[in-house]
């Protein structure tokens, strides 16, 4: 793969991260004199990153990453930004994303905030997206650490935003043990920086290669920091414990930043920094391998058993999350080409899946105030097209065909017959099967029985069907959500190609 | 803290404490010093005042604390990213051991010193003023 | 272990040691703030560590003198990384100490068994 260097070009990953963060900082000024304007700046913020991201994604489809020096410092020195095609399929993912769930945002903010803090919210966002954008695409370790406090702090305010009791404990929970992690993380740089003494991603990998037999026990620590501290982060199974709280009591727009993106940029650097970095020798040298595909067949059965358990939806929803942070994660294990390529795949696809769900929660709390899982008698008359999609993302969830999750879980089925581990394909069957068993009780209810509790005056039309009950910014987003589980469980060949570009770079 | 030693002590110390703050926010280029650290200098300095002698500035000031502290975490924030922006300008290189040599890095340390200072009052506020 | 191995690497034992006793004053006190101050002190022990990376036995502060332009310099780049890690850790402790406050109105104590349990 050529570098190359476009002068136009090669600005545009840097203008993705700095737009977003001069606009965050006008915000709170802005808040101040108008609060109306701050969503649709906003809005319109996402959207022009949106489409820079897709010129960029155009570009490095055709197998050249793009590499940008910040400020004319070259590479071992300055900070480095490179775009290859898995960053770049993330940075669209990531903008598309946040466009739709910005447009939600219009009337849900208003629905579940109080009016003072609208314009907190929006600058947190921002400050989340542009930390985001820019870990995904920085090639520079500590650039990374400072990104993801920017990612993470805000995160915990996106949180705390609904400043009742529980989403300000579940808060201060995120914002502890996340500053653990950062901290283990920013311990591993730093072990990283002493064997090296190079920050930069490429430059590190050239020295590791050189002196990795003199540091042996080094390197593991280092590996087993970073995998703790990411793995806080990205909550992996034993350290999910801030995830469930914090992705239930948040309100629904930052749940679904939080649970679709916030929790992925972390694997991805963590790819990066794991595959680059170290390379793929010491990946299979040490036992780094087994223990990520342990913990994430734990994660994958006992998210699964917390998610059962749960009466209320969103935590329900939470708990999924973590099941399907250990999908991925055992892609990152395999380190197989399939395995690889499905963990990547599962990123983006459950990204569309859990940004559906969540909104469709919000949607759902919106019109009818209903939070818990048993009170959905009805509710698939009550919001046709909102519990429509709602169905296609869960059936994708369980991983039906024709649905992208599907895809996903085939791939990571082949990677783990690649890397001769057979028994693997029954943990996804069976991690598969408990999905179902937790989201099918919400569609089966809500299509096939009866609403006691609202029902009795008009008994005659229960099972006709209604118009949704709520404004076209939040109809409009889950539609377009929805559409793209079913576009990536059909068409899964152009995100493939990107990540297949990267990954054939990266084994 | 209404001891009595302590108002005493620190009514003599406040001058000295501000003007080393401003002394290393003025060193902050081109010998040891810095925006940052001089203006965290000079913001405990206005903290610990605050908390000795207790609220002394009515509310309207305060606010006008907080909201200078938003405004210039926006324009710092700003500045900082515009020196990312445009390459290879780094200004003239300066004069070891001489203050003011250097142009617009000597003006933006003192933005960023006020920045800091500010920042920390306002944080201070936004905490104590929650209830 | 060589006892002059350890008095050599001092400072990297010590940064060991406070990041273990940090993370566990996090893990396991009760009390909010000694948590956050858990925290401080876990974030400083990094500090030290980088410092320490950057430190050069015989080295002098990393100021240019005309008069001795070949003089050995201690390596400047860890200390200023962690002047961002200060700005971060500073700003992580005004938000967990604001989120404190706030929970200390809604249940009028700072203990987390108080409230904080597993769901």
């Amino acid at each position: 793969m050529d570098i190359i260097g476009m002068d136009a070009l090669k600005v545009l990953p840097f203008y993705c991260v700095i737009i977003p963060l001069i606009a965050s900082f006008c915000m709170p000024v802005l808040a101040r004199w108008k609060k109306e304007f701050c969503a649709p700046l906003t809005t319109a913020v996402t959207a022009a990153v949106f489409i820079i991201t897709i010129i960029i994604g155009n570009h490095v489809i055709k197998g050249r990453a793009i590499s940008y020096a910040v400020a004319g410092w070259r590479a071992p020195w300055g900070i480095e930004i490179l775009v290859d095609p898995l960053s770049a399929v993330m940075i669209m993912l990531i903008s598309g994303i946040s466009l739709c769930i910005m447009v939600f945002s219009f009337t849900a903010i208003k629905y579940e905030l109080e009016r003072i803090v609208t314009g907190w919210f929006y600058t947190a966002f921002l400050l989340c997206f542009s930390g985001m954008i820019g870990l995904v695409i920085s090639n520079d370790i500590f650039n990374m650490y400072v990104l993801i406090e920017i990612a993470g702090i805000s995160a915990c305010a996106l949180v705390a935003a609904k400043g009742t009791r529980l989403s300000t404990e579940a808060a201060l929970k995120y914002l502890l043990l996340a500053t653990v992690g950062s901290g283990f993380i920013l311990f591993g740089i730093g072990f990283i920086y002493m064997i090296t003494g190079h920050l930069n991603i490429t430059f590190i990998a050239m020295e590791l290669a050189l002196i990795k037999d003199q540091y042996p026990i080094l390197i593991w620590t280092t590996l087993s920091f970073f995998v703790v501290g990411f793995g806080v982060k990205a909550a992996l199974f034993p350290l999910h414990l801030w995830l469930p709280d914090a992705h239930s009591s948040a309100p629904s727009p930052s749940s679904a930043i939080l649970s679709s993106l916030v929790v992925k940029v972390y694997i991805i650097a963590f790819v990066k920094i794991l595959f680059i970095a170290f390379g793929l020798e010491i990946f299979h040298e040490t036992y780094i391998r087994q223990l990520i595909i342990v913990l994430a067949v734990l994660a994958m059965l006992a998210g699964s058993f917390f998610a059962f358990v749960q009466i209320e939806l969103k935590r329900r929803l939470a708990y999924s999350t973590v099941a399907q942070v250990g999908y991925v994660f055992l892609g990152i294990g395999l380190g197989t080409p399939w395995g690889l390529a499905a963990g990547m795949l599962h990123i983006v696809v459950h990204a569309f899946m859990k940004t559906c769900l969540f909104l469709c929660a919000g949607a759902i709390a919106y019109q009818t105030g209903r939070k818990k899982v048993n009170e959905f008698a009805g509710m698939g008359y009550l919001m046709p097209v909102t519990m429509g999609a709602f169905t296609v993302a869960a059936f994708s969830m369980v991983g039906i065909p024709l649905f992208g999750g599907f895809i996903s879980k085939y791939g990571l089925a082949l990677g783990s017959l690649e890397a001769e581990m057979p028994l693997l394909i029954l943990v996804i069957v069976l991690s598969g099967l408990l999905n179902a068993t937790y989201y099918f009780p919400i569609i089966g209810q809500a299509y096939f029985s009866q609403d006691e509790s609202t029902g009795d005056n008009h008994g005659g039309d229960k099972k006709k069907f209604k118009r949704d009950d709520i404004p076209l910014s939040m109809l409009v987003p889950i539609v377009i959500v929805a559409l793209g589980v079913i576009y990536l469980g059909i068409f899964p060949g152009t995100i493939l190609k990107f990540i297949n570009l990267t990954v054939s770079v990266l084994l | 803290m209404h001891d009595y030693a302590t108002r005493v002590v620190f009514r003599y110390m406040l001058l000295f404490v501000l003007l080393y703050g401003v002394y290393v926010v003025m060193h902050g280029h081109i010998s040891p010093g810095g925006g940052f650290s001089g203006g965290m200098i000079i913001g405990l300095g206005l903290l610990l005042y605050i908390l000795i002698f207790g609220q002394l500035w009515n509310m309207s000031f305060r606010r006008m604390i907080l909201d200078s502290a938003i405004i210039f975490v926006g324009i710092g924030g700003i500045l900082e990213v515009l020196k990312f922006i445009i390459p290879h300008e780094h200004g003239p290189i300066g004069v070891p051991g001489t203050l003011f040599s250097v142009g617009i890095i000597s003006v933006s340390n003192f933005g960023i010193g006020i920045l800091v200072a500010s920042t920390i009052l306002g944080v201070y506020y936004m905490i104590s003023e929650e209830e | 272990m060589d006892l002059e191995l350890i008095l050599l690497n001092f400072p990297y034992v010590v940064a060991i040691i406070l990041f273990s006793m940090g993370t566990l004053i996090v893990l396991t006190q009760a009390n909010l703030v000694k948590k956050v101050i858990g925290i401080n002190i876990m974030e400083t022990s990094i500090f030290l560590f980088f410092i320490a990376v950057g430190n050069m036995h015989g080295g002098v502060p990393p100021i240019y003198d005309p008069a001795y332009p070949e003089a050995l310099y201690v390596n400047p780049l860890p200390s200023v990384m962690m002047l961002t890690g200060i700005v971060v850790s500073f700003s992580v402790t005004a938000f967990a100490l604001a989120l404190i406050v706030k929970l200390y109105i809604y249940y009028g104590t700072i203990s987390a068994p108080n409230f904080m349990k597993l769901k």
